[in-house]
């Protein structure tokens, strides 16, 4: 079946078979491999995009059903001259590691950080609860959050 | 600065020049519509990386930068031309004999293009201790993470749908799941027909049974703890080519690729030097990912289809197949004074092994040489078997061994302290190591602080605060 999207700004189509997911489209169909399969069953997070600013586990997401949504991947958030706040953060303070979980981590920090300017510390913790990581615990990437958050709210780079 | 020659700060100071006086170039690069893109940033370049002295300057991650992009290629961000994908059927049974297994209705199925199983492996064996695991089950399945058979398919889809179209006939055999009934003369064996114990140590010091004789207070107390299963956010995966000179090549979330290598050369039955493993970047290891689990397999329906082959385990294959930490049964026996001296300590470890053995010399040495603590004792027995049971294969987990036992032994300390009347910490400042203290194995041991850590640990929290 016919599958029409926006990736990242771009319109895209694929022909995907019925049970597709978003993730696995994303992955095989664009090459957009920054979102990742960790469990397939919506519990780790890894898979985060943001569909129609809404954060979502695309290895639950059929892709049918995100046909004509608006799709944000990792790939769609540095821009030629500029990473990302949160990724700028995120490397700064070291807070991946293996960097598998990066992805999604990040997908739901940003998402957090667009509703939300000055996120509390259990406001954060509230937006990552759906991101497992096994290497690092939390605590720098909380910093990196809010450090992101100061960053925003001074320079408005966004 | 401080440096440590004239030569060095010279080129420090000239490369911190250089740095400084090469602005990052921020023109934008054009790209094609499709990815991947490539990021015209320029890579993190911390002090630390340069020629000046590294210690009190920051370091930056050096795969930090890919990492936030999400440009990191992972095993299974990897892909070939051509690439078909590989899933292993795995046993109904946690102990049973295999009778016979018929993957032809696998291999009817359009899409698929190769099954293998146990047989067709040259040498059906592996294991970075002993060899007793087989790289696909062919006589016995002796827990239910074993992989029977795998077919190679066009997709992963159409690998799955043929893995239920394999026919395996079994006929079940009692199984046992308890380490210490497994100990039992009666229990079923699992290799062999003597003995489910496969390693075991021993630690003597001083006269313990003397020991604890003299000593006012004897604690007794038996602790377990339970399976972990390390969950690396990536699952084990791996691609491998077998290329039309006979060479593989295998890319693999391996921790440990020399190691590797081997493995895939006995199992294959191929020279080294015609194998090439890559460890690509593990998207968390923590242990788990420290020996082949089916790589030989992936080489083999290379071999057989002429494509290359990726599998990538399911969150499943993930819990059931692939090693854990060794569950312990701790029995430990202290005999103390009245001012909580401890002088004597017999401890017996039982480690519940599962169905192979992997990495269980390693933690059963480990944990056997932890097992007492960091304490000064002059009298101690330890003794540690580690058993066969029909249950997921224990191996390498962080600490091999360590945090099992120090679940025990600093429980008892605080039971010590507790029935004694001691303040925890002081108990254990009373016994702990101090520079040139033996170990239990009479290692004398050297830039000993574990005192200096207790006390500046227990003042930043506020300990005494704490305690009322």
């Amino acid at each position: 079946m016919k599958v029409e999207i926006t990736v990242n700004g771009e319109k895209k189509i694929a022909d995907v078979s019925p049970e597709t997911t978003l993730l696995k489209m994303l992955r095989d169909e664009f090459d957009l491999t920054g979102a990742k399969l960790g469990c397939d069953v919506g519990d780790c997070g890894t898979c985060t995009v943001v569909v129609d600013g809404e954060s979502v586990n695309s290895c639950l997401m059929l892709a049918a059903r995100a046909s004509g949504s608006e799709v944000l991947t990792i790939e769609g958030l540095a821009t030629f001259q500029k990473l990302h706040p949160v990724q700028q953060k995120f490397e700064d303070l070291g807070a991946l590691q293996c960097g598998y979980c990066g992805p999604g981590m990040i997908m739901s920090a940003k998402n957090l950080l667009d509703k939300n300017k000055s996120p509390s510390v259990d406001e954060i913790r509230d937006a990552l609860a759906g991101n497992l990581c096994r290497c690092t615990g939390y605590t720098k990437m909380i910093e990196a959050i809010q450090e992101a958050a100061k960053e925003i709210n001074t320079t408005n780079a966004l | 600065m401080v440096t440590r020659n004239k030569d060095l700060q010279k080129t420090t100071e000239s490369l911190l020049k250089k740095k400084d006086s090469q602005a990052p170039s921020k023109k934008p690069v054009s790209v094609p519509g499709d990815n991947p893109v490539i990021y015209p940033l320029d890579l993190p370049e911390s002090d630390a990386r340069l020629q000046t002295p590294a210690v009190g300057a920051r370091a930056t991650r050096p795969d930090g930068r890919l990492h936030g992009l999400g440009q990191t290629k992972y095993i299974d961000d990897m892909s070939f031309p051509h690439m078909i994908h590989a899933k292993i059927l795995r046993s109904e049974y946690a102990h049973a004999k295999i009778i016979s297994i018929d993957t032809s209705a696998a291999e009817a199925i359009p899409g698929v293009l190769a099954t293998l199983v146990g047989d067709e492996i040259p040498v059906n064996t592996f294991g970075p201790t002993f060899q007793d695991q087989p790289v696909l089950a062919d006589t016995i399945v002796r827990h239910k993470g074993d992989g029977v058979a795998a077919v190679a398919a066009v997709n992963e889809q159409i690998a799955a749908d043929a893995l239920e179209k394999i026919k395996v006939v079994y006929e079940p055999l009692e199984a046992v799941f308890d380490p210490q009934e497994a100990l039992k003369d009666s229990a079923p064996k699992i290799h062999g027909d003597k003995t489910n114990i496969y390693t075991s140590k021993i630690i003597k010091k001083g006269d313990v049974e003397k020991g604890l004789a003299e000593s006012d207070h004897i604690f007794q107390r038996q602790y377990s703890t339970q399976m972990v299963e390390h969950v690396p956010i990536e699952p084990h995966a791996s691609i491998a080519l077998w290329d039309g000179n006979g060479r593989v090549s295998v890319w693999s979330s391996l921790g440990r690729i020399t190691l590797g290598r081997e493995d895939l050369s006995r199992t294959l039955s191929l020279p080294q030097s015609k194998i090439r493993l890559i460890g690509t970047i593990v998207g968390g290891n923590f242990g788990g990912k420290n020996e082949i689990t089916n790589e030989p397999i992936l080489a083999l329906l290379s071999k057989k289809t002429g494509r290359p082959v990726k599998c990538v385990f399911t969150r499943g294959d993930e819990f059931i197949s692939s090693t854990i930490r060794h569950p312990f049964v701790m029995d430990y026996t202290t005999g103390v004074n009245n001012d909580g001296k401890i002088i004597a300590r017999k401890i017996k470890l039982i480690l519940d092994g599962g169905a192979y053995c992997s990495w269980t010399g390693t933690t059963i040495g480990k944990g056997s040489i932890l097992a007492a603590g960091p304490y000064n004792i002059d009298n101690l027995f330890v003794e540690s078997y580690a058993v066969y049971t029909n249950k997921t294969t224990t191996g390498a987990m962080r600490g091999f061994g360590a945090p099992q036992v120090c679940f025990a032994y600093e429980s008892q300390m605080d039971e010590i302290a507790e029935k004694l009347g001691i303040d925890p910490l002081e108990l254990r400042l009373k016994n702990a190591f101090t520079e040139g203290s033996a170990s239990p194995t009479s290692q004398q041991l050297q830039s000993v602080v574990l005192k200096e850590s207790l006390k500046q640990a227990s003042d930043r929290f506020g300990w005494k605060e704490w305690k009322k």
